[in-house]
């Protein structure tokens, strides 16, 4: 999938992959891989200012840690963030219902 | 380890452009992603290539860091809102006939520049496509606007207005814009 196929998805999408606990970018960047089946074709570098994003909207907090002598940041899902994830899935469980109905609907017949 | 030229060319170019820490998360990630290469059997100098064209061109991780930038928010978010706090003074001076104030001209010059000037600083970077530059734009900004609000709230009250409740009205428009400047000034600071 692409970037831009993703549009006004990936918000939900990184909030999921931090559902688990705590995770850095990599390890959430590896989450959404193992999540999608490997199908998520983004620059991995853009996940990065996302996850800024989401912390200034205090969707999810960041920390820093020490980890083999270079500095990591890693995120943490807040309350706000848990209640505009569960949020997101109920629109998009009936965006995908609606989007289904009509793409799978017969054909009407021809009144000519 | 990266491999040193390519991924330390690729983070010094973002380092001309992006904060430190920001920088420091993105080498963490690169580096891990260049391990993550190196234990599917590539060379050190194949995953590193593999690692760097994964996370992208540097011109466009910098430029979806400044869309998020606390600079560019926090400049959109006084925009937006200058209009109402302008508008709560505009009627507290209208109803009060502040064109009959003992204010000399030169004092009038000043404030109208000051305004203005702090007004295309916020415009510059909320819609600047650089980080730094964003930042320092933001920055004076919010600094300009800032001391004009403080200017109202400390001179206007000593010109003794007949009319006090639109001046009060203003007043709390004012408060409220030095709280959320401070507040934006902060994180573009730290940002």
């Amino acid at each position: 999938m692409r970037a831009e196929e993703l549009k006004g998805h990936l918000d939900a999408l990184l909030l999921a992959a931090l559902e688990g606990g705590p995770r850095h970018g990599y390890a959430v960047i590896e989450a959404l891989r193992l999540s999608t089946g490997g199908r998520l074709d983004l620059p991995t570098g853009t996940i990065y200012p996302a996850l800024r994003r989401l912390e200034a909207a205090g969707l999810i907090t960041g920390s820093w840690s020490v980890v083999a002598g270079r500095s990591r940041r890693e995120y943490t899902l807040t309350a706000a963030g848990e209640r505009t994830l569960s949020g997101k899935r109920t629109d998009w469980r009936d965006f995908a219902a609606m989007v289904s109905a009509a793409l799978e609907a017969k054909p009407w017949p021809n009144p000519a | 380890m990266a491999e040193p030229s390519l991924t330390g060319d690729y983070l010094a170019e973002l380092s001309a452009c992006l904060p430190a820490s920001i920088v420091a998360e993105l080498a963490d990630g690169l580096e891990q992603t260049h391990r993550h290469y190196l234990s599917q059997g590539l060379g050190a100098d194949a995953a590193a290539k593999a690692a760097l064209a994964e996370f992208g061109e540097p011109e466009v991780i910098v430029a979806a860091y400044t869309r998020a930038s606390p600079a560019r928010r926090g400049a959109r978010r006084l925009l937006a809102s200058g209009p109402a706090v302008g508008a709560c003074w505009g009627a507290a001076l209208i109803i009060n006939r502040a064109w009959a104030w003992p204010v000399p001209a030169g004092v009038r010059v000043l404030l109208g520049t000051a305004l203005i000037t702090a007004i295309a600083l916020l415009a510059a970077a909320a819609f600047s496509g650089h980080y730094r530059p964003a930042g320092r734009a933001a920055t004076a900004g919010c600094i300009g606007i800032t001391a004009l609000d403080l200017t109202l709230l400390t001179a206007i009250p000593l010109t003794s207005p007949a009319v006090i409740w639109p001046v009060i009205v203003a007043a709390a428009a004012s408060a409220v814009r030095i709280s959320f400047t401070t507040r934006t000034l902060r994180s573009v600071l730290t940002g």
